[in-house]
């Protein structure tokens, strides 16, 4: 099989593997969005699979020639020369092309889709040449087809690469990009200028085929300069052009399209002059040298050149990768740090006098009593609130109407409430100053002013709601079932109930944010070493993970439980932070969802992007192409004759002329 | 230099430093707050560097040719001095080391620019008699502004100059390179442009001067052909043509006798720029000063109808101390008599009853109405109490509660966050004390004004239920029963027991024994609490109305201070700031423009880039 259909077959195969990267890479883009990673578009391995590998790599196969270079240097009228007509419009102002103008062979666009060639473009068919003059937001391209043309060679003016319409920038490089011979056209003005060696490094990099014009030449003078010109720009760029010409500065030949184009070998020795000139003394007819390019052969290069770019390891994917895998490990350290210091202490969570909970008790206990023992008691109670009336009444006389004291503890619990937020707002606050520059802005937006106002409103109206005397309810009927099954203690315990005057205040953090262990791990620990010291009962509520509370007393309740009174005050501290325990991951609830919403999970998913099966699908999608592309032969290869770009022993067609690489045919045109 | 020109330069010098001086002030002035205090760094910096440029005021005009690569820069030079003096190439970048063309005759000192990395070359030429010219490397060869690149060396130089000559051709015009670099360096300086290669070149002049207009002044344009212009002079002919005219430009406009006038024109750019910048600044964080503002004049109202709403409820729970003050306001009014004794009495028996409350008074309708002095020592006793209560027990009597406190720092300091502002309200997040200290100051001076509507109102109404005739009605049907009884126990104590008997045989009855003054004693009681109530009634009537009324007063009265002094003072700071700010640009644009007017100069330079304007060059 000869090497040209190996090639093709190969570019088969690696056209599956860039359309799974082509997706990939974006869906791996949505996930990390977290990570603010570069955006695709815009650079430039992007750009490549997307406007050269996607189209191009068919096995159909045709040729792209630009003609490029910076502003007001004659590109169209380079241009106009190849097509050996007024197909672009020529200006002596600056920055006047502002749309590539393409020319397409006979026939070209009913075998091919245009659009999905330039897919960046609106496409118009010409109709004069100076539409591609006009201004506009959009990008457009004016085709027309030029039946000299050979059939599977497209010709582009392009818009310039230096000129302040940064637009042009844009559009220029997405020509070059699917570019396979850019038609580099230079003066001596400019061929130095940082802005176009810039735009043809990136052509160096992947490796078109270049034929470079020096336009606006003073000839004679300059036989001896253009050497010097041609190297520097090749030292700074990287190219090395296929072929030199030159062109005398002679405006009225350009504008008559007569412009006589110079060959001049390459590379040549430093004491080149005007009397070496000999033979290439005449001029040369560009588009006939232009249509003898070997195609095949270009193409394989231009190719597997965008490849290598795509694939190179300081500009292309797997740069972007490692800077994704960075800031994902950057997001990591940081998230991992705020997971250690984010715990809020709340010390003076409330908690409801214990009358409270006593009256509920006895409530519960009151229910389940029956026959004689419930009638006996009822007659109790009765007896009780007649004989204590007279005495309520003079207290209230005295000393106002009580507040009830669930009303108390609302009150009591809105300003640990607030407490807590303000302190909320605080560790924040120190987490945008310190943290991340990624998750800085997201914590910036939850600190300001407008957030906090509605939060405290939210908050506010959901306080409101809250039943606490069912909440109360709730909790004492399953601490009570808990506690009947150890029937015994029962009576001693309800006997006692009057006694308790045991008060407590549960110890309360709040985790903000967890990674890896969560955070019972980490901060119950020293808490529970603690509690057997202090007696006194610690909550952990995480944010991050929703209601994973722990209550870390249990240590405590068991040292303190030895005897009765012990065990009922134990008992106690149990219900208190059975009971803050609730409120507070109620408050953490409301803070998750409204505050935080999903930024504990953003981080986490960010910090771990490198595992995602996102990301292993593009790396091995990655990792195919770099095998592929190993098996794609070098272009000297397809035709070991020794490159010679007016070789017209070659094939430009290979689906015409299967298994042969050494063939006399051309497209139409033949040498002048 | 003539006296009167002298003079006129002194002066022109004299406003200068007066608006300098002013800036300083501004600059030396306190900031309170990040955006401020940005802005000052950069006049500050802005003006040591004028600074230095006013030492320079009266030395020779630093023109440097500005350009890209191959627009002729070097010939342009070779031609105005009318000798091949550096080098000129077909290679780019040619010229790499600024060459610094003098006169031998001057002192290089007087020059005052650093000539260390320059290439300095005394030549004898007629225009160098008044200016020094610097040919500059490119700013378009270099990828990026690395050490010993030309654009870094370009950019060393360019600070330094006062004109810039800006050398063009029709194929770089429009560099987008070129053209951000001007930007950047055309801040205070004149700017000449020209367009060279007329030998082959179109002339483009119109399309560039188009297209610069928005960003420049451009007063005229040049289109030379250097190459000739220099052949013209070595063969001893003045040049002709643009070049001519171009010659004759800068002989004139950069003479000596203009050169403090160009460099006051920079410097003043340079200002105006700068202030328009620290103008934006300022700008970009007005709505997070508004919003700030808004919200504290929104908590200020809340506070004022909370505490209104307060008050009211408390006026009318607490009707027993209105009316006891109401009272003894009256028994004042009433003067001497007997019903205003008993009314007194009565009084005096009431308060005697309420003072159990008095000295609970807790809360602020009866702090007003208490009355200054036991309000006062109320407000220090509570203060003290406070400050013991644990923090559990937070329920605050006070109209302004804790958490209402807590509710506004919240919103607050994010707000102050947003803003920028720093104040020294942002303190120890545990403590409340010290706003519970403000929201105490606030409340008094709520209660102050409560307390002086209250008493004017109770006056009012002491008046109103004094008049001659209420009080003669009152006193009459009191003393009808007095006299009666008084008349009674008369008859029988001086006639039926003891004169009657004796005068006329009328039969003597017994002196009116226990049992009569009981039930008397019992009825003067009745009848006095029945007067007394019947007053009290018509003291009641309206009272609901005007509590109302007093709400609506309370309502409209203001606070002068909510609970964030220090960060309403830093609001208004900053607005003073800002409006110092506006007139200081204000007072250099009036004097951009003054100057415009009064100068007949052809040259160049930037626009003022007011807001908005900034970013976009225009295209074609």
């Amino acid at each position: 099989m000869s090497p040209a259909v190996a090639a093709n077959r190969t570019f088969e195969s690696v056209a599956e593997t860039v359309r799974q990267l082509f997706d990939g890479v974006q869906v791996l883009q949505q996930k990390a969005e977290f990570l603010q990673p570069a955006e695709l578009d815009g650079q430039e391995w992007f750009e490549l699979l997307r406007q050269k590998l996607l189209p191009q790599l068919g096995n159909d196969p045709w040729m792209v020639a630009a003609v490029v270079g910076g502003t007001n240097i004659g590109k169209s009228v380079t241009f106009n020369h190849l097509a050996q007509c007024q197909a672009s419009a020529t200006s002596p102002l600056a920055s006047g092309t502002k749309h590539p103008v393409c020319l397409v062979p006979e026939g070209f666009e009913d075998r091919h889709d245009l659009q999905q060639i330039f897919p960046d473009f609106r496409l118009h068919r010409w109709s004069e040449a100076g539409r591609a003059l006009e201004e506009s937001d959009d990008h457009e391209l004016y085709w027309r087809t030029a039946p000299e043309l050979p059939s599977t060679l497209l010709v582009l003016d392009t818009p310039d690469i230096d000129s302040d319409a940064r637009v042009n920038w844009v559009r220029a490089d997405a020509v070059r990009r699917c570019a396979d011979v850019l038609i580099a056209v230079l003066t001596q003005q400019k061929y130095n200028d940082a802005a176009v060696k810039e735009f043809f490094r990136k052509a160096a990099a992947e490796d078109k085929a270049v034929l470079v014009v020096f336009n606006q030449c003073l000839l004679p003078d300059d036989e001896q300069y253009w050497p010097v010109w041609l190297k520097t720009f090749c030292d700074e760029t990287g190219l090395s052009p296929d072929a030199v010409y030159l062109a005398p500065a002679d405006r009225r030949a350009a504008e008559d399209l007569k412009l006589p184009f110079y060959e001049r070998p390459w590379p040549v020795g430093e004491d080149w002059g005007a009397d070496d000139v000999g033979e290439f003394a005449t001029p040369r007819d560009l588009s006939a040298d232009l249509s003898n390019l070997r195609f095949q052969e270009i193409r394989i290069r231009t190719l597997r050149g965008s490849l290598e770019s795509l694939l190179d390891a300081d500009r292309g994917l797997p740069r972007h990768l490692q800077q994704l895998s960075a800031s994902s490990r950057e997001v990591a350290v940081t998230s991992e740090r705020l997971s250690s210091e984010a715990v809020l202490k709340i010390r003076d969570w409330p908690t409801p006098p214990n009358a409270v909970f006593v009256d509920e008790i006895r409530a519960w206990w009151k229910n389940r009593q029956e026959g004689w023992a419930r009638r006996i008691n009822r007659f109790y109670d009765t007896v009780g609130t007649g004989v204590t009336w007279p005495l309520k009444m003079a207290r209230n006389a005295i000393q106002g109407e009580p507040v009830p004291p669930l009303d108390k503890y609302r009150d009591a619990e809105w300003s640990a409430v607030l407490t807590t937020v303000e302190e909320l707002f605080d560790k924040l606050q120190w987490m945008a100053d310190t943290g991340n520059h990624l998750i800085k802005p997201k914590i910036e937006h939850i600190l300001a002013a407008s957030t906090r106002t509605r939060l405290i409103e939210l908050l506010r109206r959901e306080h409101a709601k809250v039943d606490f005397q069912e909440e109360l309810r709730t909790i004492v009927a399953s601490e009570m079932q808990n506690f009947s099954a150890d029937s015994p203690e029962m009576f001693r315990f309800y006997k006692q109930l009057n006694n308790v005057t045991a008060a407590v205040r549960p110890m309360t953090s709040i985790v903000l944010f967890s990674l890896g262990m969560g955070p019972a791990g980490e901060t119950v620990a020293p808490i529970v070493a603690n509690t057997a010291a202090n007696m006194v009962v610690h909550v952990v509520t995480d944010v991050a993970g929703g209601t994973a509370a722990a209550v870390a007393g249990d240590a405590a309740l068991s040292n303190a439980a030895g005897t009765s009174a012990g065990m009922l005050q134990a008992w106690f501290h149990r219900l208190h932070s059975v009971f803050t325990q609730r409120r507070v991951d109620w408050l953490t609830g409301l803070i998750r969802e409204h505050l935080l919403g999903e930024l504990s999970d953003e981080i986490h998913a960010a910090a771990a992007i490198q595992q995602s099966s996102e990301f292993d699908a593009v790396t091995s999608c990655m990792q195919r192409l770099r095998e592929q592309l190993a098996e794609i032969p070098h272009a000297d290869e397809v035709n070991p004759v020794p490159p010679d770009i007016r070789d017209a022993a070659e094939s430009p067609l290979p689906e015409n002329r299967p298994g042969s690489d050494a063939d006399g045919s051309s497209f139409g045109k033949v040498d002048a | 230099m003539t006296a009167e020109e002298d003079l006129r330069q002194l002066a022109l010098l004299a406003e200068v430093d007066d608006l300098t001086e002013s800036l300083r002030a501004w600059v030396e002035g306190e900031a309170c707050w990040e955006t401020g205090r940005r802005c000052r760094a950069l006049i500050r910096r802005l003006l040591s560097r004028m600074d230095t440029l006013r030492f320079r005021l009266e030395s020779p005009l630093v023109v440097a040719t500005f350009g890209g690569t191959g627009t002729g820069k070097s010939s342009l030079v070779n031609a105005l001095v009318g000798q091949e003096v550096t080098s000129v190439g077909r290679q780019r970048p040619t010229t790499t080391t600024p060459v610094l063309l003098c006169h031998p005759d001057m002192p290089l000192d007087s020059v005052g620019i650093d000539t260390e990395h320059l290439d300095v070359r005394p030549i004898e030429a007629p225009i160098l008699r008044d200016i020094v010219v610097l040919d500059c490397p490119d700013p378009d060869t270099s990828d990026a502004a690395t050490a010993g690149s030309n654009l870094a060396i370009l950019r060393s130089v360019l600070p330094q100059c006062d004109v810039l000559i800006y050398t063009s051709t029709q194929q770089k015009y429009r560099n987008a390179r070129i053209i951000d670099e001007l930007a950047d360096a055309a801040g205070g300086c004149r700017i000449v442009f020209v367009q060279t290669h007329a030998e082959m070149d179109s002339d483009i002049r119109d399309d560039w001067k188009k297209y610069l207009s928005s960003q420049y002044e451009v007063p005229e344009m040049f289109f030379v052909d250097s190459v000739r212009a220099l052949q013209e002079q070595q063969d001893n002919y003045r040049p002709s043509g643009e070049f001519g005219r171009l010659l004759d430009m800068l002989g004139r406009e950069l003479q000596a006798s203009r050169r403090v006038e160009i460099r006051r024109a920079n410097l003043v750019e340079l200002l105006q720029e700068a202030l328009h910048d620290c103008q934006q600044k300022y700008q970009s964080k007005q709505p997070a000063i508004d919003a700030l503002l808004q919200t504290l004049e929104q908590q200020r109202s809340e506070l004022k109808a909370a505490l209104s709403q307060q008050l009211c409820d408390d006026l009318l729970v607490n009707r027993s101390l209105w009316e006891s003050r109401l009272l003894s306001s009256v028994t004042d009014k009433w003067g001497f008599s007997p019903f205003s004794a008993v009314l007194r009495f009565y009084n005096g028996l009431g308060a005697f009853i309420a003072s159990f409350t008095f000295f609970r008074a807790r809360t602020s309708a009866q702090m007003a109405l208490i009355g200054a002095v036991q309000g006062a020592r109320w407000i220090r006793s509570r203060n003290e109490e406070q400050e013991a209560e644990s923090s559990l027990e937070r329920l605050s009597t006070f109209g302004i509660q804790d958490r209402q406190l807590q509710e506004s720092r919240l919103v607050i300091s994010g707000h102050l966050r947003e803003a920028g502002l720093d104040t020294s309200d942002q303190q120890d997040r545990q403590d409340l004390s010290d706003l519970r200290r403000r929201a105490a100051s606030v409340e008094d001076e709520f209660l102050g004004d409560a307390r002086r509507v209250i008493d004017s109102a109770i006056e009012e109404l002491a008046v109103a239920h004094t008049g001659w005739i209420t009080k003669a009605r009152y006193e009459i049907l009191f003393l009808l029963y007095v006299v009666f009884l008084i008349g009674r126990v008369g008859y029988n104590f001086f006639w039926s027991s003891f004169l009657g008997p004796v005068v006329s045989n009328v039969p003597e009855e017994d002196l009116l024994a226990v049992d009569f003054y009981i039930p008397a004693l019992i009825f003067f009681v009745i009848w006095s609490a029945l007067l007394v109530t019947v007053y009290m009634m018509r003291l009641r009537r309206g009272l609901l109305r005007r509590v109302r009324q007093f709400a609506d007063r309370f309502a409209e009265s203001t606070l002068s201070h909510g609970l964030f002094p220090d960060v309403e003072n830093a609001c208004r700071r900053v607005e003073r700031d800002q409006q110092t700010l506006a007139s200081l640009a204000e007072r250099t644009d009036e004097f951009k423009r003054r100057m415009n007017d009064d100068s007949s100069s052809r040259l160049g330079g930037r626009r003022p880039q007011t807001a908005g304007k900034k970013e976009n060059a225009p295209e074609a």
